[in-house]
């Protein structure tokens, strides 16, 4: 007997065949769902225990790929943390700058895909279009596209040349209009609103009880960010607001996100103009971490990301434990996909901008008497999207 | 500072022993104190759960809740430890904060603990491996 | 088959299968789609499923968990298929090597016939594997 699978495509880095989430469905609702995961599962906390804290950086920024740096930022923060080491000020503003980049650039990645998941295929073009030149700021900064290796405890490892700036500043007015006219395009067409408004709404109870985190949270009404409740290196520096709104809808996800990005490109500008005039060196070389035990984070763009670690004097940790924001964000499937149609599962479950490297996922469709039958997620919400823009002629 | 002295002070002689930092609060309890604090600092302080960890040390399976106080950025880290190595089992907050539900079958299927009253015990990572994998972040687990 | 081979170098449709990447060479794969390097152009196209495919993309260290649906997958494809192995962990394990959880050598699983390294290999470095591809189809 088959177990079917839906959505898989390029945004689920999982294959085929495999068990995905378990959506039990009566006639055209969704009434529960469950998960198996697994698959991605390789042991970092087991592997951290035989490197030393270097090179526990990069074994931490190869957990995943869109989240690249915040990893390696909270896992500095962590290791800081046990005695409290001072960072450069030049350093604060380049690990805040690269981190916000970093939002940008996934921000707009996850737009594309929603795109893609309702049949907007141009707005996938276009956001990872425009996705490029922040690709190549990164290359010009740190030499690679993904995986910088620009952290360090005490500092970072590369400075950023004063004569680059101007170039650097350039991009991001560039980008700056573009983004806007794509954020414009995509909140103005009725069909994309009348598809994600009303669509998996978590309420703020819910985002609370689950202890959600992000723009899973911020949409719901629950104002947590790690960059306001605990600022480190440049944030208290810098001038930005958090964006909050109320309905918890895919809608209001999405105005969250691209209002992110447009306050992430203000501190970009910032911190560039900081790094003009700052001077000093970019690391405090750390000798020896005494023993202790250290928690560091940082907002990534889907949330918090949490590290704890724990020390004994040598150069290796006793225990790093890392807690990416998709482990307590995708438990909230429970809660915002009952008695939605089937053909709105697809994009619910995306908003949560689930990261599937820090967890899993795998679907099987039952029926009301638990049996297993087919049902192609992706040709439901594009069929869905077709029907609407009909209607509306 | 001033927010961890009165905390400390209500719980009296429930904290067995505590680390404090700037920001940073770390202290023990005895696992029949647990679901208490924990409903404390969800309901009443309005702390939000990052995550938990569990290790093995010398005095035995030892498991930290993170609490997370957003407004003023501080951790309350809630520290249990079980002597008994064979067979450790402690009370789960699971019913007090639902998102302890997925950490703690985690903390079960790497560890071995047993987490009482926890309502779906089952493995998350390694359930229906080909390999049927135990323990593996245990040090008695050979590795070859 | 060599004249088979010759008009599959023509366009050659790719079925791309992750089993426990980071997921940072995934997004370069779709990167590949994107107007900036755009190989639609060179008649290369995604697919949806296994059975379509000349080539399977395989990224990613292969996790025991997921080492049976590799497999499986690959006994699927019509041949002959060819599969590329992309970014440094289908060649060598990358710094997962330690894990309890990871088959020991990923051969064993799936015959690997092109490596692309790095971490994640540039696009350009994936283009120009697939001519290299192209190349020894065409001979």
């Amino acid at each position: 007997m088959d177990k079917n699978i839906i959505p898989v495509g390029p945004y689920h880095p999982l294959l085929e065949e495999a068990e995905y989430f378990t959506l039990q469905v009566d006639g055209e609702t969704v009434v529960d769902i469950d998960l198996e995961i697994g698959w991605m599962h390789r042991g970092h906390e087991f592997i951290s225990e035989s490197k030393t804290f270097t090179q526990s950086i990069y074994l931490v920024e190869r957990i995943c790929g869109i989240c690249s740096t915040s990893h390696p930022i909270a896992c500095v923060h962590a290791i800081e943390d046990v005695n409290k080491t001072e960072i450069p000020l030049r350093a604060r503003y380049i690990r805040t700058f690269i981190g916000e980049l970093e939002r940008i650039h996934s921000h707009l990645l996850w737009l594309g895909l929603a795109g893609h998941f309702i049949g907007y295929d141009t707005l996938w073009m276009w956001a990872w279009k425009y996705r490029e030149p922040v690709l190549q700021m990164f290359e010009i900064i740190s030499g690679n596209r993904n995986h910088y290796g620009m952290m360090r405890v005490g500092g970072v490892a590369k400075d950023v040349d004063p004569e680059k700036v101007k170039s650097l500043l350039d991009i991001m007015d560039e980008i700056e209009k573009k983004i806007q006219m794509i954020a414009k395009a995509a909140t103005d067409d009725p069909v994309l609103k009348s598809r994600l408004k009303g669509v998996g709404v978590l309420t703020k109870k819910d985002a609370i009880d689950f202890c959600a985190v992000g723009p899973t949270a911020r949409a719901s009404g629950v104002p947590i960010d790690v960059r306001k409740d605990e600022p480190t290196d440049a944030y208290d520096l810098v001038d930005f607001k958090i964006i909050v709104t109320e309905n918890g809808d895919v809608f209001d996800k999405t105005v969250v996100r691209l209002l992110e990005t447009f306050e992430s490109i203000k501190i970009c500008k910032q911190c560039l103009e900081k790094l003009r005039t700052v001077n000093g060196g970019i690391i405090n070389n750390v000798k020896e971490i005494s023993p202790g035990e250290g928690i560091g984070r940082y907002e990534a763009p889907r949330g918090e990301v949490f590290h704890y670690v724990r020390t004994d004097g040598t150069n290796r940790p006793v225990r790093h434990k890392v807690r990416a924001p998709s482990f307590v964000n995708i438990p909230t499937f429970k809660a915002s996909c009952k008695g939605i149609p089937v053909a709105d599962a697809l994009i619910t479950l995306a908003a949560v901008d689930p990261c599937y490297c820090c967890t899993e996922r795998s679907l099987k469709i039952r029926n009301k008497n638990n049996e297993p039958y087919q049902l192609d997620l992706m040709k439901l919400s594009r069929e869905k999207t077709e029907e609407l823009r009909r209607q509306m002629k | 500072m001033h927010n961890y002295n009165e905390f400390i002070s209500l719980m009296g002689n429930k904290i067995i022993s505590k680390i404090e930092k700037p920001k940073r609060l770390y202290f023990e309890v005895e696992n029949k104190n647990i679901n208490e604090v924990a409903e404390y600092l969800f309901n009443k302080l309005g702390c939000r759960l990052s995550t938990a960890t569990g290790t093995e040390t010398y005095r035995g399976i030892e498991v930290l809740y993170h609490f997370s106080h957003d407004k003023t950025g501080e951790y309350y880290c809630l520290r249990v430890v079980m002597p008994d190595k064979k067979n450790p089992k402690m009370n789960s907050i699971t019913p007090v904060v639902r998102g302890a539900e997925w950490i703690e079958r985690e903390m079960a299927e790497m560890l071995g603990i047993t987490f009482e009253g926890h309502p779906r015990p089952e493995p998350l990572l390694t359930g229906n491996h080909p390999q049927n994998i135990k323990v593996p972040l245990r040090k008695w687990r050979s590795n070859g | 088959m060599s004249w088979y081979n010759k008009r599959l170098a023509k366009s050659i449709w790719v079925f791309h299968m992750s089993a426990s990447p980071c997921n940072n060479c995934d997004i370069e794969i779709l990167d590949l789609l994107t107007p900036k390097y755009d190989v639609e152009r060179f008649g290369i196209k995604l697919v949806g499923s296994v059975r379509h495919a000349d080539v399977i993309l395989l990224s990613g260290v292969i996790n025991q968990k997921v080492a049976p649906q590799v497999k499986k997958i690959y006994e699927q494809a019509a041949k002959p298929c060819f599969v590329v192995g992309v970014g440094t962990c289908p060649a060598s394990g990358c710094c997962f090597n330690a894990s309890y959880n990871i088959v020991p050598k990923r051969e064993d699983v799936i015959p690997i016939d092109l490596y692309i390294p790095g971490c994640p290999p540039k696009p350009e470095a994936m283009i120009e594997g697939v001519v290299k591809l192209m190349g020894v189809l065409n001979a």
